[in-house]
Parts: structure tokens; sequence; C-alpha cells
């Protein structure tokens, strides 16, 4: 493995990082508040250790499956790092274990914050601290990629390990042209949600940053009550149309774009997400209506745009989800755990992988009863490889395995069990909130330092999906 | 671009972390000293000057109880002396007015001063209200009670506006202190991957060139230096490569 390769584009990743440090900068400077000049220092240390690597390393245009690989995961932990500089330079509730929380959070587009009052933060932080989730969910990698026209088939390389490897496999996308159908229906989205929450009546700031937290599913708001602070139901419909969008498999999203509706209506992962979400919006709906909330109207719009928003692995809020019944939550947490396809922005198992699990329980229950039969697990009426069903199921199970272990470790810090294990689920998902002291309305600000790096660690592992993470871990891939 | 600029630019870069971080350093420091300076000047001198006043009424309220009790002398000396105590301390007050809404609240003591000023500017010894407890009560002590209030309130308002400045200089110092941790910080990240650029695009194609110079003069075979960089060690190689074809000749 050529490591001076591996720096060189990790370095683009960085000047990735410095643009929105600058942009971020530039509001500072129009605001003139005390976040310009962390902002502007680490817009520079990101931009000069971007350019160094450039100057030295010549360009290449083969890059190996390996060096891809290693060049995305070392690319999103050097963002991390960069970005918590404004962070920790700023200071306020910032110190290093919360900046690294915040920038880990921003990037892996999970939205859990430590922040207990978000709106005492300048206008320039909260835009890098949205910006984060923008860059994360648009996948720097990809990005920077799609933007670079030196890197030749390393784009396919990349793309493979930064979406969910369900995603590669069952998204026709062969060529550089991949990365830039992905940006254009990103910032597409990103610039339509934009427009729709100006007309709603938000302002510029807020549609621009909202709409990063929708498309990218991250979840950090400008407010300290979240969506709820504008009590405006068309921005709620339209924030929700958007998390909903943002869940969907970004091929599946390009073939309606492209006028092949029926290709989406054939998608029984797809039909699955909606009927799930579905579902789950009814059941809460009918738990909350009486006990919480005395209008079924209310009801339904409060848990339609609760479940939606954890159904996404986006966190927005428009209300307190912590002191629902108890059932509501439980289902809340079980969408925490599924979350929404792969391809998406979303974190979590993904709907694909459920999907392919209770086929495989279907179809070992069937070869149970007719022991000869030669059944195979099918989805889209393409049979699926035996190993892809085999890591489906290894995945959930190291997935569900690590928030377990992630819920020990808060609990042996004395957190309790419901904060411990719904913010476990919440940050491995990508999700932010979960319920308890680490609620809709609440923050991680009470998790003791050692757990919140435990936090970040399984917010990586997540975002990552678990393998890449691990396998950078392995000396054999240094080699 | 050549090996002097790389080089180059790799100092260039480090320089430019360390001394903006120097400068950022000292901008803060400057910021937390002049803070200080603000601090003392806006807020502590109207705080001592809220103490002296409501010094000044604690004596012009024992020189009134001096005139109920007959004694003329004493208690309009004690009050001429608070009179000069207060007006010292309400003119400091007055002329540093710094905070939003402060002017109100200097108002606020004149005017009840003056109220109370006139319970007492009037005779009293040898009046009707000379040993009066209850016009004391009902009117004196109470205007007393009044200005002391209107006075407190302004000591209160400096005393949280002190507290304010002194958490910015907690960000401040902070922020002073920040800068130069994250550039040493960078800088031993950034020396270590300069070293590691050096080592792999300078060092080792020269040690690859001796090499190759040594093989040629032991074995009299030339062998293919590649150097990957497009630079003044690639036109070393070049020219190196040329020589040893001519001495092939």
């Amino acid at each position: 493995m050529r490591l001076s390769v591996v720096l060189r584009y990790t370095g683009l990743v960085l000047l990735v990082d410095a643009t929105f440090l600058f942009t971020a900068a530039v509001i500072s400077l129009n605001d003139g508040d005390s976040a310009l000049l962390p902002l502007l220092y680490a817009a520079l240390v990101a931009a000069l250790f971007g350019v160094f690597p450039i100057i030295f390393v010549p360009s290449t245009t083969s890059i190996t499956n390996k060096e891809g690989f290693i060049i995305v995961v070392f690319g999103w932990l050097l963002s991390c790092a960069v970005g918590l500089l404004p962070y920790v330079l700023w200071g306020g509730e910032f110190n290093l274990t919360n900046s690294w929380f915040e920038s880990v959070s921003g990037f892996t587009t999970t939205g859990a914050s430590i922040l207990t009052n978000v709106e005492a933060l300048p206008r320039g932080l909260l835009f890098w601290r949205s910006a984060t989730h923008w860059i994360g969910g648009t996948g720097i990698i990809i990005f920077v990629l799609s933007v670079l026209p030196s890197m030749g088939k390393a784009g396919m390389i990349l793309y493979r390990t930064e979406m969910s490897p369900l995603a590669a496999e069952n998204f026709l996308f062969r060529t550089r042209r991949t990365i830039h159908i992905l940006v254009s229906i990103y910032v597409g989205l990103t610039v339509l949600e934009t427009a729709i929450l100006l007309i709603c009546g938000l302002n510029l700031f807020d549609a621009v940053t909202h709409a990063f937290g929708t498309i990218a599913t991250g979840g950090f708001s400008t407010k300290n009550t979240s969506v709820a602070h504008f009590d405006s139901l068309s921005v709620e419909i339209v924030i929700m149309v958007f998390m909903i969008l943002s869940g969907i498999h970004f091929g599946v999203l390009f073939a309606a774009v492209s006028g092949k509706l029926e290709e989406v209506w054939n998608s029984p992962i797809l039909k699955f997400y909606l009927v799930a979400l579905l579902i789950g919006v009814g059941l809460v709906a009918v738990k909350v209506h009486g006990c919480i909330y005395h209008d079924w109207g209310e009801a339904i719009r409060y848990a339609s745009f609760q479940v939606i928003s954890l159904g996404t692995s986006t966190g927005f809020a428009t209300a307190d989800s912590s002191i629902w019944p108890p059932f509501a939550q439980l289902l809340l947490i079980s969408f925490t755990l599924q979350c929404a396809c792969a391809g998406s922005t979303s974190g979590g198992i993904k709907t694909d992988r459920i999907v392919i699990f209770w086929k495989a329980v279907v179809r070992r229950i069937k070869s149970i009863q007719h022991p000869s039969a030669v059944i195979t697990v099918k989805l889209n009426n393409a049979s699926l490889p035996d190993d892809v069903v085999e890591a489906t199921v290894l995945f959930i199970a190291l997935y569900l395995g690590i928030t377990f272990l992630t819920t020990l470790v808060l609990g042996f810090l004395g957190v309790d069990p419901l904060t411990a294990f719904s913010g476990s689920a919440a940050n491995i998902g990508n999700v932010g909130p979960g319920f308890g002291g680490v609620g809709s309305f609440g923050n991680y600000s009470s998790i003791p330092a050692l757990g919140k790096w435990a936090l970040t660690a399984s917010m990586l592992l997540g975002r990552l999906e678990i393998f890449s993470i691990m396998v950078l871990l392995m000396p054999r891939s240094w080699e | 671009m050549g090996l002097r600029m790389k080089i180059l630019s790799g100092f260039a870069i480090l320089t430019m972390m360390l001394f903006l971080a120097g400068v950022w350093s000292i901008y803060e420091l400057r910021s937390v000293g002049s803070s200080v300076q603000k601090m003392l000047d806006d807020n502590y001198k109207s705080i001592n000057a809220s103490k002296m006043m409501i010094e000044a009424l604690e004596m012009q309220n024992s020189a009134v109880l001096l005139l109920l009790l007959g004694k003329w002398k004493e208690g309009r000396s004690i009050i001429q002396e608070g009179e000069d105590l207060f007006r010292m301390g309400f003119d400091i007050a007055k002329n540093n007015l710094t905070i939003p809404g402060e002017q109100s609240y200097v108002k606020a003591i004149e005017t009840r001063y003056e109220t109370y000023k006139t319970m007492w500017s009037q005779p009293i010894v040898g009046t009707k209200r000379e040993a009066d407890l209850n016009w004391y009560f009902e009117e004196t002590h109470r205007a007393f009670l009044s200005t002391k209030a209107a006075v407190s309130e302004l000591m209160v308002l400096n005393d949280k506006n002190m507290y304010q400045t002194a958490s910015e200089l907690k960000a401040k110092s902070h922020r002073a202190t920040m800068p130069g941790i994250v550039a040493i910080l960078c800088a031993l990240v950034f020396t270590m991957g300069f070293n590691y650029f050096v080592n792999l695009y300078v060092v080792s194609p020269i040690i690859r060139i001796t090499k190759g110079i040594h093989k040629f003069v032991e074995t009299g075979k030339a062998e293919n230096i590649e150097v990957e960089t497009k630079d003044e060690l690639a036109d070393l190689v070049s020219s190196i490569q040329d020589m040893i074809a001519r001495l092939m000749r």
C-alpha cells in the first residue's frame, strides 16, 4: 500500500473541509462574532494540511482496492479531527472530548449533541456544525472524486467502500458518472428543500442549515427545540417529505427522476421501507392519542414526524418522545435500529438487511420442513448468493453486539439503562437522539467523557458499516 | 514543482501555522488585558461608588436619629459628612455610565435621594419633629430604604456585568492558550508528514541513485533508476543516465 497516495487523496478531502470552514468564517465575519478566528485558523490548517501532500505526491490515476478503502476510512477520521478544531478553539462547552463528539457526530450524520444551549453558538459555528452533516452525507470521498477528473477508476473503488456494500451490489453504477449522478441528486434535493423552506417562512440561514441536516439525515438544528421551534405544519411536512426521500436508495431516486417509475414501485426494499414507516406512524399515533394528545390531528402530526425522523436516522424533533408511552418508545427504538434503505445517507442496520434477514428466516423454516429442497433467498426475483445472506446476518449480529457492548460501557459508567441502550442504538445507527436523558430535546452533555468516546467509536463503526473500521485496524491492511 | 520549492513550501507552511497561532494568541492575550482594564474601569469603579453612597446613606440615617434625640451639632456634622461622601460616590457613578440602561438606575438614585434629602434638610431639632418616631418610621426611614435600594440595584447591575466580563475573560484566556496548543500539535503532525515526504521523495531517490552509480562503477552495467517526481532529482537521474550511456559507448 502506498501511504503517500493515501495522504494525497485524504488531502483533497481536507480541502473540501477547508472550503466549508472558510464559508463559515465568512458568516462569522459578516456577523462580527467570536467564531471568526477559530474558523479561520481551522480552515487554514485544513487547507495547508490538504495542499501539502498534493505538492509532494505526484498525481496517480490508479488506486488499488486497499488504498481506496484506506483513503475512505482515513478521510473520515481526518475530517473528524480537523472538524473539531473550530469547536476546541472557540471554547464554551467544547473541551477536547466534547469537540470530538460533536465533530464525529456531524461527519457521521448522527446529530447527537453535547450542547445544552445550541442557540448560544455563533452562526458561523452553527453553519459549520450543519455543514459537517452535509459533507459527511455526501460522502467526502465521493464529493472529492466527482470534482477531480484525475482519479480514473479510483472513483468506483472508493464508492463501494463509502456506501453500504448492499447498495453497491444492487445499484448499476460502474463509472465515474455514478458519482456525478449521486452528487447531482444530493445537491438538487438540498437546493429544492432550501427553496421550499424559504417559501414556508424560514430565513435563509435556517433553511440552508435544516436542509443540510435533512438531506444528510443528520439532525443538527440551529434551535434548542429543534424543528419544534418553528411550530409550523408546513415546515414539518416539507422536512418529513425530504427525510423520507433522503432515506431512499439514491439509485431509486435517480430511476424516479429518469421517469422509470415502474422500477421504483417494483423495489421490494422501498415498499418495505414505506410500509414500515406507515405502520409505525399508525401505531405510535394510536398510543399517543388520548394520553399525550387529545386531538387525532395532533397525534398523527407528532407521531409522523418522530417516526419518520428516527426511521430515516435523521434525528430532528417536534415533540419530546421521552415522555411518550413505553410502547411508542420501544417502537421508535426499533426504528432507530432499522433505519432506512442502503444507498441512502441513512445509518442503522438498513431495511435491505432486515428484508434479507426475514427472508433467510423463512428459508430456514422451509428447509426444516423440506430438508432435501434447494431454497434460495430471492430479492426482486433474483437469487442472493449465500455469502451475501451470511454477511447480512453476521452484520446484524455484530451490530447488535456492539450496541449491547456500548450499553454495558455506559451502564458501567453509571448511565441509566434506558439512556444507555437508546443512546448506544441511536449512535451506532447515526440517528442522534435516544430516550431518557438523551431524548429528542435532551443532549449528551451528562454522559461521562469515557462514554462519549465509546459513543463516537460506535458512530464511526456504524457509519463505515463496521467491517471497514475493523479491517483498517488489522495490521495486514497496512502491508 | 521543483524540489527547492517543495521543501520551501513545507517550511513556509510550518512557519505560517506557528506564526498565525502566535499572532492570534498575542491578540487574545492583549484582549484579556483590555478586558481586565474594562472590568476595573466599568464595573469596579461603579461598585465602589455604590458602596460609598450606601455608607453615606447609613451615616445620614444615623444622623437623623441623633437629630431626633435633639443632638443638633453632632447630627448636622454627620449629615454634611454623609452628603459630601454621597455626592462623591454619585458623581463617580454618574460619570461612569458604561452599561446599557445604567443611566436610568443613576437617575432613580438621584430622584430618590432628593426626596430623602427634603426630609432632613429642614430643621428637626426644636420643631414638632424632634422625638417624633412615627415621622421617622413613616417617612424618613422609608425614603432612606428606597434610596438605598436604588443604589443597591446599581451595584447589582454592575456586579452582574462584572461576572459576565469575568466569564468572557475565561473564554478569552481559553482562546489565548488553545491556538498555541493546537499549533504545536499540528506542527508535530506536520513535521512527521514532512519528514516522511522528504524521506520518500528526496532521501530515498538519492540513496537509489548512489547505489546505481556504485553498481555501475563496480560492474560496469547500467541500472534503471526510477524517480516518481518530476523535479531536480528526475533531471539528475536523466543526466546520470546520459553520462552512463556516453561512457558505455
